[in-house]
């Protein structure tokens, strides 16, 4: 596993969950994130959060273009 | 000719979907997403194949029960309005992602679209005009302010940071709901950067309806209604009919709305403007 995917997956299991349920407990790095119950708002959070760790700038086009945990991993290692 | 939701039936007993509102151009339906076993059953029998594999895809429960609600009450109201059997319907989807109806290969003369958020869904649905609908609940989040620096211009940015606890979620909700079902409407959804237009001014003061006007898009007016409520964030945004009926309020049409000025437009755009002014 990359230093990029254990940082991404540990912010994925501390900030992101779905009815109440935490992502991680389930998460498919190739899945879509519509396809676990990501509503835009959380995903938008989501991706503040990761661009406060990684020192990066996310706009909400940015994050309409990331549509797998996998995407954000290889947008993030790009 | 009625609603024939799954080829038999002329009605829809013990529907989980309700008229919320009605104008002369546009209807709200609120639908209950709550778990609900024999509507789940119902709403799956009358997805297409392809929606099926579609909810097959959902990773949870949850999700998969709203999709299901969600799409069997559209297919629902689309055929009660259409005038169809539900095996007439099929949904595409446009560039950026907006679902549109077929009705027998054909694209349906009526606009919708679909939000929802925990146990509330919205199906907003328009013969004239795009539609754009939002719903979420309000729920807490972490640091309010940071994500308002993401999506919010910077009027907004700045009466959200000088509220404090219920009133700071509360206008929060509101302003993104404002926001998401007007790019919504507009067709772009997330591919439109948030932060570089604004709730309408009067929305911003208090008002529960607004105009709007994408700065890239100055010829084009939107209606915006906050149809929130204390536990639920829900707006639409309908665009104005070129005509000048009035969808969301009746009677309103192109005038007496001057533009918010907020800075979104494309770069020609902003040169032809200042062609127009030099």
């Amino acid at each position: 596993m990359s230093s990029t995917e254990e940082r991404v997956t540990a912010l994925v299991a501390a900030n992101l969950e779905v009815d109440g349920q935490p992502l991680g407990d389930s998460l498919n790095l190739e899945a879509s994130l519509v396809d676990h119950g990501v509503s835009s708002l959380d995903l938008v959070a989501f991706a503040k959060v990761v661009a406060q760790d990684f020192g990066v700038t996310f706009s909400t086009e940015d994050c309409a273009s990331i549509n797998t945990i996998q995407g954000l991993i290889d947008f993030l290692d790009g | 000719m009625g609603c024939r939701v799954g080829g038999s039936a002329d009605s829809v007993d013990d529907p989980w979907w309700r008229l919320l509102k009605s104008t002369g151009r546009l209807e709200i339906n609120h639908v209950s997403l709550a778990p609900h076993s024999s509507h789940e059953e119902r709403a799956w029998d009358w997805l297409s194949d392809e929606e099926r594999r579609r909810w097959e895809r959902f990773l949870r429960s949850g999700p998969r029960r709203r999709f299901a609600l969600c799409r069997a009450a559209l297919r629902a109201v689309l055929c009660s309005r259409l005038g169809c059997d539900n095996r007439d319907l099929a949904f595409e989807v446009s560039e950026y992602g907006k679902p549109f109806a077929l009705l027998r290969g054909e694209r349906a003369p009526i606009g919708f679209n679909v939000s929802h958020s925990g146990s509330h869904g919205l199906i907003a649905l328009a013969e004239q005009g795009r539609v754009g609908v939002d719903v979420e609940e309000r729920r807490r989040r972490g640091n309010l302010d940071d994500l308002a620096e993401t999506v919010f211009g910077a009027e907004e940015r700045a009466l959200v940071a000088e509220l404090r606890g219920e009133a700071k979620l509360h206008t929060f909700y509101d302003f993104w709901t404002v926001k998401e079902a007007l790019a919504k409407a507009l067709g772009t959804g997330l591919h439109t950067d948030f932060a570089r237009f604004q709730v309408p001014p009067e929305m911003r003061g208090g008002e529960r309806t607004g105009l709007f006007r994408f700065p890239h898009l100055s010829d084009v007016i939107w209606e915006v209604e906050n149809l929130g409520s204390r536990q639920t964030a829900m707006a639409v945004a309908l665009e104005v009919d070129p005509k000048g009926t009035g969808g969301l309020t009746p009677g309103v049409g192109h005038s007496g709305w001057e533009q918010d000025g907020q800075p979104f437009r494309s770069k020609p755009e902003r040169r032809r403007r200042h062609q127009t002014r030099g």
